[in-house]
């Protein structure tokens, strides 16, 4: 692991402008579980200050992939064309995970829940330093006056930001989201997307990327900076995809749908999902 | 949010209405009771009148009510600490629960009254046996909660605290224990009124003193009085146990869902 981590910041010699670096590197990652042969030699550089959008079939392996970015999941050891690998620069990012469902626990109120990420594992922050920290990943999703509330008595939306500050309070460089608005309405969907994409163009707590797992095509194209295409499963990477849309986003969030890059960049993606193996 | 205070005050009126409607119902058994015991001339040791009942309520049931409630209670809670602590065991070691799955099994099917005798013989005509008994009924519900309780966590639970690295501690503590509560809770219920079971077939075995006692004896001496008298002592133990875990559990469990049993 140390070999390669080396390698990878020799690739892109040192600097100021840490942009371009990569935080993440998947190299030739398969994975076979209970036999199912689910990714196949997935090549892929998340670097430093890129918003990546994964698109694919249904069941492809999109959120498995985000498993082994996170190494909840080890890639195959020994394939066809040897081990593939999870590596990082010297110090690994520190990663935040956004599921699809909002996973609060109902037995602890919105703040108990936002401090949870920040009282688990080897890096926890000190008690004093928790309630601090909650509640100013709560004020930037805009809920800090329901602090006291349980997770019952809010409406799903509120519950997914609930869940994003969680994520952001234990500050996270690398944000992985497993399509983390799906399950919402669209209208709430476009409101929570506006306000990811302010915090990411704020760089709120730190964040130096983000890899979201989507089904919308246009999620993928209105907040990210590239789009990896995954192919049907055993999935590899098809395509990946610039997004030549400009930055920041935020501002024309809902009149650069109209503009005639979008749609094309909407209808080449579309293209890529439809081209079969 | 506005929905919760809305609901509150149709809450209390309901739980008025819990209290109100029995009340009312069972004061007019008891007085239909009365009244017909007195008008058709049936004898006292077949149906004794409600207020025949009451003056047998002395002190004497009083200290018998004593024995039993404290044998209910020390078998709950062994049971319940007892179940509890293998349903951890069965959850993170496997082998102890392959191993003592069945066994488990055994002891629930094998009918209580058949080893009531058994206990009186290893544990004396005390208050041992009973306990034994009352425990003994209660184990396997509280077990077999337990363990669909410390298991009720979803995968996505699970992957959150992996994603910070919770140890096997810290995932006990801040997720297992809280998660299964709603299910524990279900088993103290249960439990709760299989304790005053299992105490009374206990004092059917071999007994000097408690309600089980009390009722064999008086079944004897046709004293039908006083048997119905330790019948409604121990309903009413029964009754208020389980109605006091349901107050802990609605005061306490608040986010429990449906479907925990």
């Amino acid at each position: 692991m140390q070999s390669t981590a080396t390698l990878v910041s020799a690739e892109s010699p040192g600097g100021n402008a840490l942009a371009g670096n990569p935080l993440l590197t998947l190299q030739n990652c398969s994975l076979t579980l209970n036999d199912t042969h689910i990714l196949r030699n997935i090549e892929l550089d998340i670097r430093q200050g890129e918003f990546v959008s994964i698109i694919g079939p249904s069941g492809c392996g999109k959120s498995t992939t985000l498993r082994l970015m996170l190494e909840l999941l080890k890639p195959d050891a020994g394939g066809r064309s040897g081990a593939g690998q999870v590596t990082f620069p010297k110090v690994k990012p520190r990663r935040g995970m956004a599921f699809q469902k909002p996973v609060l626990m109902p037995w602890l109120t919105i703040r108990g829940n936002v401090e949870l990420s920040l009282s688990l594992g080897p890096q926890k922050t000190p008690q004093s330093l928790r309630r601090g920290k909650a509640e100013a990943a709560l004020e930037l999703v805009g809920l800090l006056s329901y602090a006291n509330y349980y997770p019952k008595q809010l409406s799903g939306g509120m519950q997914q930001r609930v869940a994003l500050a969680r994520t952001l309070a234990a500050e996270p460089e690398l944000l992985l989201m497993d399509e983390p608005f799906g399950a919402l309405d669209e209208m709430t969907r476009n409101t929570l997307n506006l306000e990811l994409l302010k915090l990411w163009e704020n760089r709120a707590n730190g964040l130096k990327s983000i890899v979201m797992v989507t089904h919308s095509l246009h999620e993928a194209v209105s907040l990210s900076d590239r789009v990896v295409v995954l192919s049907s499963r055993p999935a590899g990477i098809r395509s990946i995809i610039d997004v030549p849309l400009p930055k920041p986003r935020s501002a024309g969030f809902v009149s650069v749908e109209e503009t005639p890059l979008y749609q094309q960049t909407i209808a080449r993606l579309r293209r890529e999902l439809q081209s079969d193996d | 949010m506005t929905e919760v205070s809305e609901r509150r005050p149709l809450e209390i009126l309901k739980r008025y209405d819990a209290l109100l409607y029995p009340l009312v119902f069972i004061s007019l058994l008891l007085v239909a009771w009365e009244v017909s015991v007195d008008a058709f001339k049936i004898p006292a040791y077949m149906l004794p009148a409600p207020s025949d009942v009451l003056d047998a309520m002395d002190s004497d049931l009083l200290n018998h009510t004593w024995v039993t409630l404290q044998e209910t209670l020390w078998g709950f809670l062994i049971a319940n600490i007892a179940g509890f602590f293998v349903a951890v065991m069965f959850v993170h070691f496997r082998p102890v629960e392959l191993g003592l799955f069945p066994v488990a099994i055994a002891l629930k099917t094998t009918p209580l009254v058949a080893l009531a005798p058994l206990l009186v013989v290893w544990l004396g005509t005390g208050m041992a046996s009973k306990i034994a008994a009352s425990a003994l009924i209660c184990f396997f519900p509280v077990l077999i909660n337990s363990v669909k309780g410390l298991r009720s966590i979803d995968a996505e639970s699970d992957e959150l605290f992996r994603t910070y690295q919770a140890s096997r501690q810290e995932i006990f503590w801040k997720l297992r224990l809280p998660a299964s509560l709603p299910y524990v809770m279900s088993a103290l219920k249960i439990s709760s009124s299989l304790a005053v079971v299992g105490a009374i077939v206990g004092e059917f075995v071999g007994a000097n003193a408690g309600l089980g006692y009390v009722v064999l004896v008086s079944s004897y001496h046709l004293d039908t009085d006083v048997m119905f008298s330790a019948i409604f002592a121990a309903a009413f133990i029964g009754l208020a146990f389980f109605w006091i875990l349901e107050a802990i559990d609605r005061r306490f469990i608040f986010w429990q869902q449906e479907g925990a049993d």
